[in-house]
């Protein structure tokens, strides 16, 4: 009895034309969301609700547009790693520069009188 | 093909990245230090001297979101035309990227309109702390969507010499497309924690 190889049938790879196409999609998404978000915001802040809960909600909600503008519109998501801790290096700094500033900085250490006039 | 593909074998690119893509991504890493500095420095200003300064009557959240909303709609135009660039359809990327620039226009006027009136309420750079470091923190911002609008009018004229190959340019769109978002990622930080945190 012969041997029988059962090769796999080809699989036809996506196009270059569909993966943008995609993508196209995943823009226009996007868009309708962060544009959805931006008004939900405006709204927020003027609801009577608890300001902690209005605060949180506001990070949460900037902070997943940053992220999604960065991961989509910036190609992040589809590209190299390295490219993905260029990038996080600099805001780690960043953040890292606010926590510090913001936690070493009290009132006594700034003489406001001496740099303004107020 | 994947950008990476491209790039592969390729005398401008190390370790398999374009090597115009990598230093744009290292120096938008040292532009959010950048920013970073100068919004932590308004937030903690604001944090120690919260009586200073109360800006909610002069501040128009209307005009604000309304330019968060033209810049947000900007990057996904920006989005469209580098997805054209790669697809090799320069008609498209022509109108996507005349679209960017039109709203980077509108962003600026909004936001020279908003400085106009806050000079003429009696907001100036040297009023108070709040006056310093906020013109200092959005003028900065304001800065690089200028320089962004001038990068893409540049690209749009330089797409009809004829020397701007669909393929070949894809990257170098790539990268204003980059420095386009980056500009938009930082306001949606100055809108939050310059603008609306004031009104809770």
């Amino acid at each position: 009895m012969s041997d029988v190889h059962y090769a796999p049938l080809p699989v036809s790879e996506k196009s270059h034309k569909d993966s943008e196409t995609d993508k196209y999609h995943t823009f226009v998404n996007l868009a309708l969301g962060l544009a959805a978000i931006t008004g939900v915001e405006l709204v927020l802040v003027y609801l009577p609700f608890n300001s902690t809960f209005i605060f949180t909600v506001l990070l949460t909600l900037s902070l997943f547009k940053f992220v999604a503008v960065i991961a989509w519109f910036m190609h992040l998501l589809y590209d190299k790693l390295l490219l993905t801790l260029a990038f996080g290096t600099g805001m780690a700094i960043a953040t890292g520069t606010f926590i510090a500033l913001g936690s070493l900085i009290s009132r006594s250490d700034v003489d406001l009188d001496a740099i303004t006039g107020f | 093909m994947s950008d990476t593909a491209t790039a592969h074998h390729d005398d401008h690119a190390s370790l398999n990245i374009d090597n115009k893509k990598l230093l744009m991504w290292l120096f938008l890493g040292s532009d959010c230090m950048f920013f970073g500095t100068l919004i932590s420095t308004h937030l903690i200003y604001r944090k120690i001297y919260p009586e200073s300064f109360d800006p909610t009557s002069l501040f128009s959240l209307e005009l604000t979101s309304f330019s968060t909303f033209i810049l947000l709609m900007s990057s996904f135009l920006m989005a469209l035309a580098v997805s054209a660039m790669h697809k090799g359809e320069l008609k498209s990327f022509r109108r996507n990227v005349l679209g960017v620039i039109f709203f980077g226009l509108i962003f600026l006027g909004c936001q020279v309109y908003e400085f106009a009136h806050f000079v003429h309420e009696g907001l100036t750079l040297s009023t108070n702390t709040f006056g310093s470091t906020f013109y200092m923190m959005t003028g900065t911002h304001g800065v690089h969507v200028a320089i962004g609008v001038f990068w893409l009018i540049c690209m749009y004229f330089y797409s009809h010499t004829g020397k701007m190959d669909a393929h070949e340019s894809a990257v170098d769109v790539e990268i204003a497309g980059l420095y386009w978002h980056f500009v938009d990622i930082v306001w949606i930080v100055i809108f939050t924690a310059v603008y609306l945190i004031e009104f809770i």
